[in-house]
């Protein structure tokens, strides 16, 4: 196996891990803020708004994501009456799918990051006359999220992994392209390729969660 | 006797509160002059911490009235609006058991907050008056330490500090040596003594009888709900009447 036929192996997971990583990112960047409503929406006391949280949470965290996948992309658009509009490419199904998991496990992280502050912290805050938007953005969430911060670092590190699973639908990402070349060549070799990009983005990650730690430290 | 109410920066009157059937506070009376030393005492579950609570709004008095200064916080049982509320409780300050310092700032930060949020002075004029508050509880050195990195005491005495820098009328005390090692109280009580000696008007909740004595201008004995004597500490501590009060006073350690 020569160095020339490894790059050729290597090219089109390349070009794969770039729809990993979108699919990736965009999850992330839209579903930590519709966590954060998520988690303010099961702390609501409008019970309807609570009652719809903790339904959607309970639902989200109770089925596999394969079959959230599944539905998104082949379910939705058989949907009498309302199916055509709810039709999107591969690509959206599965971004769609992700951000609607990932939300409901993000806000059940910041829940229980909520519920790990001291009450005396908001009465400090009351006392010394901070608004509530104020005591939330300067007290309450930078101490969230350093609760939080392991938890989002293993989640975030799942949802890497989890991408993969949108080969089911057709998504060309990383995994799609070395099952192809594994099918073609009969080398299990691309999968250890495919093996250590994962790893390597994991690195990147992990390292990016330390830095993050040490900047919330107290 | 209305004539008599504008001295007063509190004025509470049958003031009462509930927790469910627990009725907390029974009709409370008292007042606190324009730079009264008020030391209350009591034993455990008397209402002492709900008491001083009500004052500051993190309790909602369910009866009687609460005057801070000329405005009403609770009138007969109800609560002013919210933002007249607030206002009014711009006026206090208050330290608590547990310091309630903010732990993802640092020492300066907590102290700044606030100010530099209501734009109180420019950035200088509120590092000025940052330095000036902690020189007074002498934490100077350490402006940039995370409140993690303090003992106890020194946390207490930041958030005297941290109380003190929008430049309340009244402070507020809750217990402020109580979560302390006993060798750490005595700094906390000293910059508590210094503040009384400049007529700040505090109100303290304590078990320090040493500091009741010393620097309380009227002592209030609380048992179940009411206050039961009032007095000065010399009338407290050395002619009590009531035989709770004496009880009380004999069952801790002076
Ligand atoms: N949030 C609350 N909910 C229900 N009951 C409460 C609450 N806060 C206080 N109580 C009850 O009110 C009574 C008075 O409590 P409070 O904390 O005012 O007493 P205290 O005099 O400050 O006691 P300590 O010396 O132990 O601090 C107690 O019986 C207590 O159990
Ligand atoms: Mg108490």
């Amino acid at each position: 196996m020569d160095f020339h036929y490894i790059i050729t192996l290597t090219v089109p997971l390349l070009q794969g891990t770039v729809v990993t990583l979108a699919i990736f990112a965009i999850t992330l960047v839209i579903s930590v803020p519709l966590g954060f409503l998520v988690t303010l929406g099961l702390n609501s006391k409008n019970g309807l708004i609570k009652g719809f949280c903790e339904t959607y949470v309970y639902i989200l965290r109770g089925t596999p994501l394969l079959l959230q996948i599944l539905f998104v992309y082949f379910g939705l658009p058989l949907i009498p009456w309302i199916g055509k509009y709810l039709t999107f490419s591969r690509f959206a199904s599965a971004c769609i799918a992700f951000v609607l998991n990932y939300s409901a496990y993000f806000g059940e992280i910041f829940r229980g990051g909520l519920l790990a502050i001291d009450p005396g912290q908001y009465e400090a805050a009351k006392v010394l006359g901070l608004t509530r938007y104020e005591t939330m953005t300067r007290v309450i969430i930078p101490q969230m999220i350093r609760v939080c911060l392991p938890s989002v670092a293993n989640e975030t590190i799942t949802l890497l992994k989890d991408t993969a699973l949108v080969t089911v639908i057709g998504v060309t990402e990383m995994l799609h392209y070395a099952k192809t070349e594994v099918n073609r060549d009969g080398t299990p070799f691309p999968f250890v390729i495919a093996a250590v990009l994962y790893l390597i983005i994991n690195f990147f990650l992990t390292w990016i969660f330390k830095y993050l730690e040490k900047r919330y430290e107290q | 006797m209305n004539n008599n109410q504008n001295n007063h920066v509190i004025h509470v009157t049958n003031l009462s509160k509930h927790f469910g059937d627990n009725e907390v506070l029974k009709k409370i009376n008292f007042d606190v002059d324009r730079g009264d030393v008020i030391a209350i005492i009591g034993s455990s579950g008397s209402g002492k911490s709900t008491l001083l609570r009500c004052l500051i709004d993190l309790e909602q008095a369910d009866g009687g009235t609460i005057m801070i200064k000329d405005r009403k916080l609770v009138d007969e049982g109800v609560q002013a609006p919210q933002k007249e509320k607030t206002a009014i409780i711009a006026d206090m300050g208050m330290v608590f058991q547990h310091f309630n310092l903010f732990p993802n700032l640092t020492v300066r930060e907590n102290l700044e907050l606030t100010p530099k949020l209501r734009h109180v002075g420019t950035d200088e004029e509120i590092e000025a008056r940052m330095e000036y508050y902690l020189d007074k509880v002498g934490m100077s050195h350490r402006a940039d330490a995370k409140p993690s990195t303090l003992s106890g005491g020194e946390k207490q005495r930041v958030a005297i500090a941290r109380a003190l820098m929008m430049q309340p009328e009244i402070l507020l005390f809750d217990e402020p040596t109580s979560a302390l090692d006993p060798e750490l109280t005595g700094e906390v009580l000293k910059v508590m003594e210094q503040l009384a000696s400049e007529h700040m008007t505090m109100v303290v909740v304590t078990h320090e009888m040493g500091f009741a004595r010393q620097a309380a201008s009227k002592v209030l004995f609380m048992n179940d709900g009411i206050i039961l004597e009032e007095g000065t500490p010399d009338d407290i501590f050395n002619h009590p009447k009531e035989e709770r009060t004496k009880a009380f006073l004999s069952s801790i350690d002076r």
